[in-house]
């Protein structure tokens, strides 16, 4: 296994799909066989379809997909709604037969995969075929039924592609729940140069797809399950948290929109930096991201809002009675609001399609509002894993984020947050309630800023009609002094001039 | 290429059989001369059978939808019946062509 003759770097196939190429340092094996394995519903289809279509649309290679299970056309169709070319492919370098056994079909004695493969044959000489798909395998083995007669033929079918050095893709179901290799198709893996599981989970009532390359003959992969989605172009895979190149850090400073704030994170957050603001329910997170979003359309910037679970509309309105107008930027469109449903995806699918918007509006500012919305579905690890991608992702293209997260917990000293991102993020500021003299008052203050020095004082955070202040600090006896207080200070202090005068 | 066989003049209600095979390999052999002993049993004088060698026209093969070899494929009377294998198990095709099961002749 070791010889020398063997480490020569094996030829792949890219897949098209970023992340799954990434998985697979570099796609399938050229020349070889890969089996996709996986439940009804997996995505076996889509991948093996979309790897043929990459392969034909962005190498020239042509490429056959014999459909034992669905009818071709419906495959094909399946394809065009993913915004593939397929007309235009079937013209010349695409082909598709369907290869589905009649219903009505009786049997009657021995018979073998020679007429498919002879079709196959002709047809590869026709083509220039290099690349063959073969989608639901287990459908044509259990016509044979009979375990060794399917071994056999699955093995003539593996020599005759390596002996037309063809990159075959298997697909075939393995039940849920079910071990990956089962006994009856259990050479079926050992045939296979590749082999990937793809399965689909419940998690919190929500559908979670993840893949997993359970081997790779002579080449390394990544051997985690790695979350991914079916999106509107097909299986998109993640960042599979795998090395990046560090940006370049930049110096320039931007401001939060917060007069105070920047003050006392001694001339606001660094560009591409996160910050985030933690708080309980009603305590300012999102004016807070309201007033950063218009400091920075203010800045000519173009920015993206995304928000769960709150109209755009709504938010507009109620930032508006603080003299936070969003609305001339949303009509220029530099800034671009998105309202998502938690509910109505998995965390991954939120993170996808965050990805695809910061991909197609090229922000330089982000914010989200709140994080902590992607760990109430699709399992608290799987969102942990997604926000910590999303800081990753934004990091990398130097766009600076604003994210809010809110805390659950009934004691505000626990100063955690639920996706315990702050670990990750560059600024934390943390908004508390101050309960003093029968009043509740907002405080704000900023638990930590990479890289630059800042206040470690409490401050009241003020919010009016006239916008977002913080107060200046006033101590008395070693209490900061709020609200009602505050001002009696205040106006014990001018009163104090004024009498001094 | 296909060859036909005749046995002799076909009356109305002809069996006609198209059958696929792969050159000369075991099975279809085999199928070939099943499908042959029972015409003659069975229909004698008014059968017909068409045989083509997806070796020979594998695109033809692939046109019509044959994935396996050797095929037979009933084209009439109506309804076509497709059946797959060496036509060794002789009740299943007895079965398939409606014909009575328990010969024993």
């Amino acid at each position: 296994m070791n010889e020398k003759k063997h480490s020569a770097v094996m030829e792949k196939i890219s897949s098209g799909i970023e992340g799954f190429d990434e998985i697979t340092r570099g796609g399938l094996p050229l020349g070889r066989t890969t089996l996709l394995m996986g439940g009804p519903g997996s995505g076996k289809t889509v991948l093996a379809l979309q790897t043929l279509v990459s392969a034909t649309t962005h190498h020239g290679t042509a490429g056959i997909f014999v459909a034992f299970e669905e009818n071709a056309r419906r495959v094909s169709a399946n394809g065009e709604s993913f915004g593939w070319n397929m007309r235009a492919l079937e013209k010349k370098q695409l082909f598709f037969i369907d290869a589905r056994v009649r219903s009505d079909v009786i049997k009657s004695g021995s018979f073998d995969l020679t007429g498919l493969l002879a079709a196959l044959e002709a047809k590869v000489g026709e083509m220039g075929a290099k690349v063959i798909v073969f989608d639901a395998i287990d459908v044509l083995l259990g016509l044979l039924n009979d375990p060794a007669a399917e071994c056999r033929e699955l093995y003539r079918l593996h020599e005759w592609l390596m002996l037309h050095a063809l990159t075959g893709i298997f697909t075939t179901k393995v039940e849920e729940g079910q071990p990956a290799v089962s006994a009856r198709y259990g050479f079926m893996p050992f045939m296979a140069d590749c082999t990937v599981l793809l399965s689909q989970r419940i998690a919190d009532r929500v559908a979670v797809r993840a893949i997993r390359v359970l081997k790779y003959r002579g080449s390394p992969h990544v051997l985690n399950e790695v979350p991914f989605v079916i999106g509107p172009a097909g299986v998109e895979i993640g960042s599979s948290n795998g090395v990046h190149p560090e940006p370049q850090p930049f110096v320039e400073k931007v401001s939060t929109g917060v007069e105070g704030l920047d003050a006392m994170l001694s001339g606001g957050i660094f560009r591409g930096t996160n910050v985030l603001i933690t708080g309980s329910s009603g305590g300012g997170k999102s004016s807070l991201a309201g007033a950063f979003i218009e400091a920075a359309c203010r800045r000519d910037e173009r920015t993206l809002f995304i928000s769960f679970d709150e109209n755009s509309r709504d938010i507009v309105r109620d930032l508006g009675t603080m003299s936070i107008d969003l609305a001339p930027y949303l009509d220029s469109g530099l800034l671009r609001m998105e309202a998502l449903r938690t509910e109505a995806a998995s965390s991954e699918e939120h993170f996808m399609r965050i990805k695809r918007l910061i991909t197609e509006q090229h922000p330089r500012c982000v914010v989200v509002d709140p994080l902590s919305a992607l760990s109430r579905v699709g399992g608290g690890l799987a969102a942990r894993a997604v926000a910590e991608r999303l800081i990753y992702l934004c990091r990398n293209k130097g766009i600076t984020v604003l994210f809010t997260s809110l805390l659950e917990g009934i004691d505000p000293r626990l100063e955690t947050t639920t996706l315990h991102v702050s670990t990750v993020s560059d600024s934390w500021i943390q908004i508390s309630y101050a309960l003093l003299d029968g009043e509740r008052n907002r405080a704000l203050s900023i638990i930590k800023s990479r890289g630059s020095k800042h206040s470690n004082q409490l401050r009241e955070l003020i919010f009016s009609d006239s916008g977002i202040t913080l107060a200046d600090p006033y101590t008395a006896g070693g209490e900061v002094l709020m609200g009602t207080l505050r001002m009696e200070k205040e106006n014990a202090l001018l009163i104090g001039t004024g009498n001094g005068q | 290429m296909s060859e036909a066989l005749n046995a002799g003049d076909q009356p109305k209600g002809a069996y006609v059989f198209r059958l696929y095979l792969a050159g000369g390999a075991p099975n279809s052999v085999r199928a070939f001369a099943n499908l042959y002993a029972l015409c003659r049993k069975h229909f004698p004088g008014s059968h017909r059978i068409e045989v083509i060698d997806v070796l020979k026209e594998p695109l033809r093969a692939l046109a019509e939808a044959i994935l396996v070899t050797p095929t037979v494929v009933k084209l009439s009377p109506l309804p076509e019946q497709q059946i797959i294998g060496d036509l060794s198990e002789e009740e299943a095709v007895l079965r398939a062509l409606g014909l009575p099961q328990k010969e024993h002749q």
